[in-house]
């Protein structure tokens, strides 16, 4: 989520990719780490902030409008000083930075991480575990499995800010026009998107390099791409619930039911613009990135619940969701956390951020339900966000991220790039990123083996 | 260094006073050569032979050591099939783009320098100007007309009837190819036309006594003179072509044909900043560091080799 939505029409784009992609994922109820993140502050105990003493905390973020709750913090805490620095999301370039300013010793205060690669930061040693710090007092504020999103053993290394509960954003008129009812099952899907292209659109695109995307898919059927075992990380990306959605969706490409452009780039846009794309299979946060791309299409949008994989089951995904995670170096933790969970439950706070598409809060309160339906004119007076609220509750909060996640997001981008380029099947695609990713797992000095 | 006396060398004080100020001048630049170049290769080359080690409960939160790796680093970019097909890609872009647009170059500055040219001011800025313009807002420009849906230019063939896919796993290396040519042809043409400029007059004077006209002037006289200007632009251009980055990073996003290692160089990017292997991503550089000197260098034996035949022959 963080990212968002807002993002305009970014011609570099990528930019909303990550950010908008998010994060993810989610949830997982934790890993069972056997107690890492005993000595993870980076050494030595921070003194923190004298009485009266002014601070000025560093907090690198994307989200768009950030700066209107830092403002208002700032208004109500002038000892504690928080200066945003806004740092790019295009292609993962503000993890880049992050990483680099890890290494060389100079990370901000704060920082806006999405929950798949809170882990590759752990690995870096790059987190404060924030429990010296009482952060469990505020665990209750939080959603279950997205606190879990940063939980590690006993460790919590992250204050959670949104998530992406996935949904199906449908042209409605365009679907009543041409008499086709919204799929509820991935079978009629498959129907919907074979009606809507003998009317000459599309229904979607499978876009190559949108990992993120495919990973809520293969969640949503049952994958758990990353698990651990003992001390040893398991990978299984290239498992049956997996194969499954890679059939399928090599099916839908390989008879010309979707396009295969990449999504939320310039030509996706004119296609969402136009009608000739007329649905997209988002996350919650996507409401503010078709009101941004699309405003000429307002009223004509709703929302469904992603399709089923069995008629009558409630399975859904996540795509997208970020934290506020406090850095390894900060002088001032204490400070730092009293600001991210100010920042991730005021009431205030939160209701600056929905206004600015930051996905659903990961707060259990400080907002009504109706907050979050900002956009309700676009969806034509629709309360949508109950869609979006029933697909957090069906979201398995199982799933667990592993170490390296934006290598992933490429090795499935690579992969899925050659073969909609040569017509090879999907399934090959799981095969060779699965073998890649315990290859990548190992050049990083972590233990590893096939789930 | 007419010294003719045998006595053993001695410096004057005259020689001594000017060795110091030479080495005065010479320091600075020494420093800075130490500095920006040889210091960071050698610490790319020291990055390259160490590898990460990790401890602790599934490597996290445990203590993270550098050990030394050998060759693993080297072993591993080699094995990587992305990495080494990205190689072959920009070869064969370099062994098509590069005649290509020191033809285009060379035609502009012969036709620019020749005596009846107009405007030859104007000609040689406009030709010059998309050099001025960084490459990736050149690229950001140049996409937006090769995006199917928002390009004309695609709209255009589409209404003649052509699907053309500028975008596509085919056209894709060569729509990168036109952008790197329309921005450095005339950067080039610049330096092709500042040669032709210092041959002398009396050359051309001599040739149209003899008769010659004008192409023969070019075919005999101006394209032997600026030789050492094309193998020159013909080098940089080489070296530029094994370091293509920002055109096929910008235009990743937009399409579905490049994927993270499409250029060596873009490989070594996504190595140290997406998958944050700084130890692998070295290992590439230096890799490609090894093949642009290989290939610079070989490329310079070879023509002044044939120079030299040519001289004699």
């Amino acid at each position: 989520m963080s990212d968002t939505a807002r993002n305009r029409n970014t011609w570099l784009s990528g930019a909303p990719r990550r950010a908008v992609l998010g994060g993810a994922a989610a949830a997982a109820a934790g890993f069972a780490l056997a107690g890492c993140g005993s000595d993870d502050d980076g050494g030595g105990d921070p003194k923190g902030r004298k009485k009266g003493e002014k601070i000025t905390l560093t907090f690198w973020s994307w989200v768009p409008g950030i700066d209107k709750p830092v403002d208002l913090w700032n208004s109500k805490n002038p000892e504690v000083r928080v200066k945003v620095e806004k740092v790019s999301a295009v292609d993962g370039a503000q993890y880049a930075k992050m990483h680099a300013a890890i290494k060389a010793g100079n990370p901000p205060d704060l920082g806006q991480i999405e929950y798949p690669v809170v882990p590759s930061f752990l690995v870096d040693n790059g987190l404060l575990d924030l429990t010296k710090y009482g952060v469990a007092e505020h665990k209750d504020m939080f959603v279950g499995w997205q606190w879990q999103q940063s939980v590690f053993g006993k460790a919590v290394y992250a204050v959670p800010q949104a998530s992406g509960p996935m949904g199906l954003f449908i042209r409605q008129d365009l679907f009543d026009k041409w008499g086709i009812e919204p799929p509820t099952t991935w079978d009629e899907y498959e129907a919907a998107a074979t009606a809507i292209r003998k009317k000459g659109a599309w229904i979607e695109t499978f876009s190559a390099t949108n990992g993120n995307r495919f990973a809520g898919l293969a969640w949503q059927a049952g994958a758990r791409w990353f698990g651990t075992e003992g001390d040893t990380w398991t990978v299984s990306i290239d498992d049956e619930p997996t194969r499954k959605v890679a059939d399928y969706w090599y099916d839908l490409a390989r008879r010309k039911l979707i396009k295969t452009i990449p999504d939320r780039q310039n030509a996706w846009y004119k296609d969402v613009q136009t009608g000739s794309i007329a649905a997209w299979l988002g996350a919650s946060w996507g409401d503010a990135l078709l009101v941004g791309n699309a405003p000429k299409t307002a009223g004509k949008w709703r929302v469904v619940p992603m399709p089923q994989w069995k008629k009558g089951d409630a399975s859904y995904a996540n795509w997208g969701g970020s934290t506020t995670a406090v850095f390894a170096k900060t002088k001032y933790p204490k400070d730092a956390l009293a600001f991210a969970i100010w920042l991730n439950t005021d009431p205030e706070s939160i209701k600056l951020l929905i206004e600015n598409g930051y996905g659903t809060p990961g707060a259990k309160q400080g907002y009504t339900t109706s907050q979050l339906d900002v956009h309700k004119d676009f969806f034509g007076g629709q309360a949508y966000s109950k869609v979006f609220d029933e697909a957090s509750k069906g979201v398995d909060t199982s799933w667990k991220w592993g170490p390296a996640t934006d290598t992933l997001y490429q090795r499935l981008g690579d992969a899925f790039t050659a073969a909609i380029g040569d017509g090879s099947d999907f399934r090959s695609v799981l095969k060779k990123v699965q073998g890649e990713t315990i290859t990548d797992l190992k050049e990083k000095g972590l233990k590893v083996k096939a789930g | 260094m007419r010294r003719v006396s045998k006595a053993p060398r001695r410096f004057t004080r005259t020689e001594a006073r000017s060795a110091r100020a030479a080495s005065g001048f010479l320091l600075p630049f020494l420093a800075l050569f130490l500095l920006c170049f040889i210091a960071p290769i050698a610490y790319a080359l020291y990055e390259s032979l160490l590898k990460v080690e990790r401890t602790g409960p599934l490597g996290l939160g445990g203590e993270t050591k550098q050990v030394w790796a050998g060759l693993s680093n080297y072993a591993h970019a080699l094995e990587d099939d992305r990495f080494t097909a990205g190689f072959g890609r920009v070869l064969l872009f370099g062994a098509v783009q590069i005649p290509l647009m020191i033809a285009f170059a060379t035609a502009l500055a012969l036709l620019l320098d020749a005596a009846s040219a107009r405007w030859v001011g104007f000609f040689r800025t406009a030709f010059f100007l998309p050099y001025g313009v960084p490459g990736v807002i050149a690229s950001i420009l140049w996409g937006f007309l090769y995006v199917p849906g928002i390009s004309p230019l695609v709209e255009m063939a589409d209404s003649m009837g052509w699907e053309v896919d500028f975008l596509g796993r085919g056209a894709v290396l060569w729509s990168i190819a036109n952008i790197v040519t329309w921005q450095f042809t005339g950067y080039n043409m610049l330096v092709l036309i500042a040669q032709l400029k210092a041959v002398p007059g009396e050359l051309y004077e001599a040739a149209r006594i003899d008769g010659a006209n004008a192409w023969q002037v070019a075919r005999h006289i101006k394209l032997p003179l600026i030789r050492p200007a094309l193998v020159l632009t013909t080098v940089f251009s080489l070296i530029g072509t094994l370091q293509l980055f920002a055109e096929p990073k910008v235009l990743k996003p937009l399409s579905n044909s490049i994927d993270s290692g499409y250029t060596p160089n873009l490989a070594a990017y996504n190595e140290a900043f997406t998958s944050n292997n700084q130890h692998i991503a070295a290992a590439e550089a230096v890799l490609l560091a090894l093949v642009a000197c290989v290939l610079s260098f070989g490329f310079l034996r070879l023509v002044g080799r044939r120079g030299k035949d040519g001289d004699s022959g």
